[in-house]
């Protein structure tokens, strides 16, 4: 059904639903008898492993460590360890520099988003995977065909619909009352609630289902929807967590939309938040260090607690722009 | 008898069909409602726009493909397209090298294995402000990097540097994400293939270059195409860097940045949808080749 060579789509989801490591990889034997040339290799291995994790770590080490720091120590040398190691960079930069307040924004701008797009997305995924109705087949193809289009071809259009919402631009005064959801959550949620991806990935992990499962429902009376809820949603669930945290972590990371959408104080996000405090204060560097720690941190213990899941949805839906 | 049964039988399966597509249609019209609503219609009235010189009241005045013509002499633009090809043509060796890397490694029988990919994906899971913030911090002037390297160099505002230490970074955050699409490339790679090169005699780095890197073919030219459509839109690093401006002196202007300063500050609604169908159109070509290609499991 599904070519796994030309696609890890949905292959790394069912593997996660096998109980299987999505990207494990498939080690590579001992190699018989040349014991040599393999303590060599191990060596080599090895040594190219601390200096890649070095490289890949040092920067959030170093990040940490300043944020811990003072002013005048952080300009002073590169000790790993602070002298007094403090938190007042980031005291000051959740209530002085408002991050508590962005920071809450982007959690519940993320959440939202992520609830819609379970809902949304999980039903009309179950309706395409298993329910026949004309022009099905036409509609999916719409929402595939999305995905080969980059994200900013709706900028223009998106950005005039929200400036003046229900859209106007045909002269029409139905409904004859228009709100400017520019500088808003509602206006960022919205444009979001139905990602294409989302709903491919749904109905691609609904195919995988056997239909004895439903025929069994409907042998006991159950409806469409309580099928649907009751048994499909239930067997979903590797999907859903992977729906959940690649729709999650896009949103707590985004920047374009968040930067063309929110514009208002009280309403930015984490990144808007980081991007505007590096253009006022750049060199205040604990304070600039913690805020990124603090954008950092929730998404790394979301990794930490379900990194299986994590590794499956990303190879699932590609890389971000 | 029996035909009346048959008729009825054949009744209520024609009304369970049409309960059936009642159903589905309940199920899809509200997610198509907002799919409908907030991209398929976007995306096609971005098209319409870009005829027209079109500001923030409306349509002025059609003018045909003017704004393509224009866009074509933009010297702004043209600056754009060139600093995101240079940036492409660094970028997507270089996290490819590095994921590739990175996955060839973490492939091996060692121990640790879920720490070190864990480890390597790390930075792909910060957002690009928090990982610009903390390269602003290690870059400057009197920074860790210019420590290490004996220096002062001045990396995000001299406009020979810009550039290219953003291509770094980007390098380093993305890589991790390339292993993962790597490492599930390698295990379609079934084992005996290693074992038939093991009795050959054939060595790890004549294995790997004669034998793996070949079989990946399928992964490298997912990870191709899907980097280069990465690179194109690059957006959010140069606006940070620059403050939004794509400074120093255009250096770090790309195709994203300036249709959001045409839309946002120019107010130039008709001409920078005319972007975002240029950047469309390429994005597009890609995809199709990729899909031509390789992409049958889309419908199943």
């Amino acid at each position: 059904m599904v070519d796994k060579e030309a696609a890890p789509h949905v292959a790394s989801i069912e593997r996660l639903a096998r109980g299987e490591d999505p990207a494990a990889g498939a080690p590579v034997g001992e190699i018989p008898g040349r014991g040599a040339g393999h303590t060599a290799t191990k060596l080599l291995v090895y040594a190219l492993l601390l200096a890649l994790a070095l490289l890949y770590f040092v920067p959030f080490v170093w990040s940490v460590s300043t944020s811990l720091k003072t002013i005048p120590e952080s300009v002073q040398g590169f000790d790993l360890i602070p002298d007094n190691p403090t938190l007042e960079a980031y005291d000051e930069v959740l209530t002085e520099f408002n991050f508590a307040r962005y920071a809450a924004n982007s959690a519940f701008m993320a959440t939202s988003v992520t609830l819609l797009n379970l809902f949304l997305c999980s039903l009309g995924g179950y309706a395409f995977a298993r329910l026949r109705f004309p022009g099905r087949e036409v509609l999916f193809m719409a929402v595939l065909a999305t995905l080969m289009i980059p994200d900013q071809l709706r900028f223009v259009p998106v950005f005039q619909i929200l400036s003046d919402f229900p859209h106007t631009s045909w002269n029409l005064d139905f409904p004859s009352v228009h709100y400017n959801l520019i500088g808003t959550y509602w206006g960022f949620i919205l444009i979001q609630a139905v990602l294409a991806t989302n709903l491919f990935l749904m109905r691609q992990y609904f195919l995988t289902i056997p239909k004895d499962f439903e025929e069994a429902a409907k042998l006991d009376g159950a409806g469409y929807f309580k099928t649907y809820w009751r048994v499909m949603l239930p067997l979903a669930g590797p999907a859903l967590a992977a729906v959940t945290i690649l729709t999650f972590q896009g949103m707590w990371n985004d920047f374009f939309w968040s930067l063309v959408i929110l514009q208002n104080p009280d309403v930015y996000s984490l990144t808007v938040g980081l991007s505007s405090f590096i253009g006022q204060y750049k060199t205040l560097w604990p304070q600039l260090m913690a805020a990124s720690v603090i954008s950092i941190v929730p998404i790394t213990v979301l990794f930490v607690a379900a990194q299986r899941y994590f590794i499956a949805g990303v190879t699932a839906a590609g890389v971000k722009g | 008898m029996a035909i009346a049964v048959a008729e009825k039988r054949r009744d209520s399966l024609g009304s369970a069909k049409v309960r059936e597509a009642f159903v589905g249609y309940a199920f899809v019209i509200l997610p198509l409602a907002f799919f409908f609503l907030f991209f398929i219609f976007p995306m096609v009235y971005a098209i319409y726009i870009s005829r027209y010189d079109w500001g923030v009241l409306g349509p002025i005045d059609s003018i045909g493909f003017q704004n393509y013509r224009e866009l074509y002499e933009d010297d702004l633009f043209l600056r754009g397209l060139r600093n995101v090809l240079v940036y492409t043509a660094f970028v997507v060796p270089g996290q490819m090298a590095l994921g590739l890397l990175a996955a060839v490694v973490v492939n091996q029988k060692i121990h640790g294995r879920p720490f070190f990919r864990a480890a390597f994906y790390f930075p792909s899971l910060a957002s690009s402000a928090a990982i610009v913030a903390i390269f602003i911090y290690l870059l400057n002037v009197n920074g860790l990097l210019n420590a290490i390297l004996g220096t002062n160099i001045t990396f995000f505002s001299d406009s020979d540097t810009a550039l290219p230490s953003i291509m770094g970074l980007v390098i380093w955050t993305t890589s991790g994400t390339v292993m993962l699409f790597y490492l599930a490339s390698l295990q379609s790679i079934p084992t005996d293939v290693y074992e038939a090169a093991a009795i050959d005699g054939s060595g790890p780095w004549r294995t790997f270059w004669k034998i793996t890197f070949p079989l990946l073919k399928p992964g490298h030219f997912f990870v191709l195409v899907i980097s280069i459509i990465g690179c194109l839109k690059v957006f959010d690093q140069m606006y940070i860097v620059s403050g939004g401006t794509g400074g120093p002196n255009y250096s770090t202007l790309t195709v994203v940045l300036y249709m959001y300063q045409t839309a946002i500050s120019d107010l130039r609604w008709g001409y920078a949808a005319t972007m975002g169908v240029v950047l469309f159109a390429v994005i597009f070509g890609l995809t199709l080749v990729q899909r031509l290609l390789f992409g049958r499991a889309e419908v199943s």
